[in-house]
């Protein structure tokens, strides 16, 4: 299944001027564990969507709101030139075709 | 006596062992929902705390020491917030002043505090924490390998410190707790971990640092840990060994679980709460009901710093923004659009430039309905039938900036591209001139830790008598 069906939060945002952190919310802990054990949410797929290289990405599981964190760099520093999303608030969009 | 000495003589000696807590806002000039802030009022409280700032809103406030909200409903907040706290005798703490909490924005809610007193005919004592960090001292820890980078940005030069138009450090709860040993009614801070508006009294007052900065980060977004989340004021009870959270908007609950996601919320790292004094450890924290709308949060733990450090925050000037607004509908100028736009460029640099100088100004355009929100991989199966284009220049004067942008206005408009069947005009503009001044432009160029041996040195305290 595809994210955008399965869970019940896909968000992204600024951790820092430097950094996105994105956030995958499940209704149940099946769901969640389904998201733990899939492939395409650890590390090698993440840094390939995003471009960005693999050492730099980190994924947290998140028990208490069944949740799974991942951190990345940001491309530009927030509102530096060049940059898309000041508040990194919709670069979430990657990772909603992503199957779990 | 002022309300910081009236509440420390409350809680040590009386028999009252908790302290009531009101993160009033997360971003203080948005507005400040009412009933709920009368609502929290209401709680025979131990203070209210509203945060003020954030880097969130990218490099060009702490840049250019201006407000991202706007004067008007900053001061109506502001009123509001000292008006309320002021008519209960309780501690108003305020972080981040004037949204980046510089200088010049720390200044002028400085005013805007003065103002209000004056016309509330109100008298108050204010602490004042000032977050500047000088950058000849910048300098010397980078010449002493005291400054590391954060992430993408490189390692910091001296040469980029001095470009910095300001440059704060986070202040953490020491700086908080020095201003409270001052007695104020009021403090406002500069540039401040928004964990320390809510921390530093409960420290003071001798409440264990792990659930203490737990409880902070939580309020200090005021009802956002709720659902449905939103931004009315939020009240901590606080405790020897945990705390209750509970929103003052009543239709808004705080549950095990939507307390416990927000834990995730704009953090790297869900299980530490990094401050400059410590690590406030929340891996195994305990969320329990008290009934549909409360929870009881425990189980927080703190480890101190062993190598005590601030967060240095500086924005250089990139020079001056002007941008274009434009759309098309037009299949064939969307069909054709990277070409278009790439040779549009080179017409217009033939003409605002010189034959064989370099432009001196930076032109692109963000096309929404194609690719300006998200770093697409792939091409769209299908192209939109709307899309639209702002076109961005950056030059060394706002002059500059706009004789670039209004060249590139009129020559995208009649540019002639293969296939064109719209001789009149390739693009619709909203209104006139579609060309805009943005004013300067800035980027971050320091976000780095700098290792220091003391705090307090940093962020100095002053006391004013506000009537």
């Amino acid at each position: 299944m595809r994210l955008i069906d399965i869970a019940k939060v896909v968000r992204s945002k600024n951790a820092g001027p430097l950094n996105l952190t994105f956030d995958i919310m499940f209704e149940s802990e099946e769901d969640y564990a389904r998201g733990l054990a899939s492939e395409d949410l650890k590390a090698p797929s993440i840094a390939s969507i995003y471009g960005v290289s693999e050492n730099t990405v980190i994924v947290t599981p998140y028990p208490a709101a069944l949740a799974i964190k991942i951190t990345i760099p940001r491309q530009y520093p927030a509102g530096n030139p060049g940059d898309r999303d000041v508040y990194g608030a919709q670069q979430h969009i990657g990772l909603l075709e992503v199957k779990i | 006596m002022t309300a910081v000495a009236r509440i420390r003589d409350r809680f040590i000696k009386t028999d009252r062992n908790y302290l009531k807590i009101v993160g009033a806002t997360g971003q203080l000039g948005y507005g400040i929902p009412e009933p709920a802030f009368s609502t929290a009022l209401s709680h025979d409280l131990d203070m209210v705390g509203a945060d003020m700032g954030s880097t969130d809103i990218g490099p060009t406030f702490l840049g250019n020491g201006e407000m991202a909200t706007s004067a008007e409903q900053t001061e109506r907040d502001l009123q509001k917030l000292i008006v309320g706290s002021r008519s209960k005798d309780i501690p108003l703490i305020i972080g981040s002043a004037g949204s980046a909490g510089a200088k010049p924005h720390l200044d002028a809610t400085l005013e805007i505090v003065r103002k209000v007193a004056k016309n509330q005919g109100l008298k108050f004592r204010m602490a004042i924490i000032r977050a500047d960090i000088d950058p000849n001292s910048v300098v010397r820890a980078i010449k002493d390998r005291r400054v590391s980078s954060l992430g993408v940005l490189p390692e910091l030069t001296a040469e980029e410190t001095y470009k910095c138009t300001n440059i704060v450090g986070q202040m953490g709860t020491e700086a908080f707790v020095r201003a409270l040993q001052t007695e104020p009614d009021i403090i406002i801070a500069g540039r401040a971990c928004d964990t320390g508006i809510y921390a530093a009294l409960p420290q003071w007052l001798g409440f264990d640092p792990g659930p203490v900065t737990h409880m902070a980060k939580i309020v200090e977004c005021a009802s956002l840990c709720c659902v449905p989340g939103g931004r009315d004021p939020i009240m901590a009870t606080l405790q020897a060994d945990g705390f209750t959270l509970e929103s003052m908007n009543p239709a808004r609950a705080a549950t095990p679980m939507s307390v416990a996601a927000h834990s995730l919320y704009e953090q790297a790292d869900p299980h530490r709460i990094i401050e400059p004094e410590g690590v406030a450890v929340v891996d195994k924290v305990k969320y329990r009901a008290i009934d549909e709308r409360r929870t009881w949060v425990t189980g927080a733990t703190w480890e101190p710093a062993k190598q005590l450090s601030i967060k240095l925050e500086g924005a250089a000037s990139v020079g001056y923004r002007a941008v274009l607004l434009a759309g098309s509908a037009d299949p064939r100028f969307i069909a054709g659009l990277d070409k278009i736009l790439h040779d549009v460029k080179e017409v217009v640099r033939g003409l605002v430039c010189s034959e064989g100088e370099e432009p001196d100004y930076d032109l692109f355009f963000r096309r929404y309905g194609l690719d300006a929100v998200y770093n697409w991989q792939n091409s769209p199966d299908n192209l939109p039938r709307e899309i639209f284009i702002l076109g961005e220049c950056l030059a060394n004067t706002q002059a500059r900036a706009m004789a670039v942008v209004k060249s590139t206005k009129q020559y995208l408009l009649h540019h002639g591209f293969p296939g064109r069947l719209s001789t009149s005009g390739n693009i619709a503009f909203p209104f006139t001139p579609p060309e805009l001044a943005a004013g300067p432009a800035y980027r971050f160029n320091a976000y780095h830790l700098m290792q220091v041996d003391n705090l307090e040195s940093y962020f100095p305290v002053e006391v004013e008598e506000v009537s």
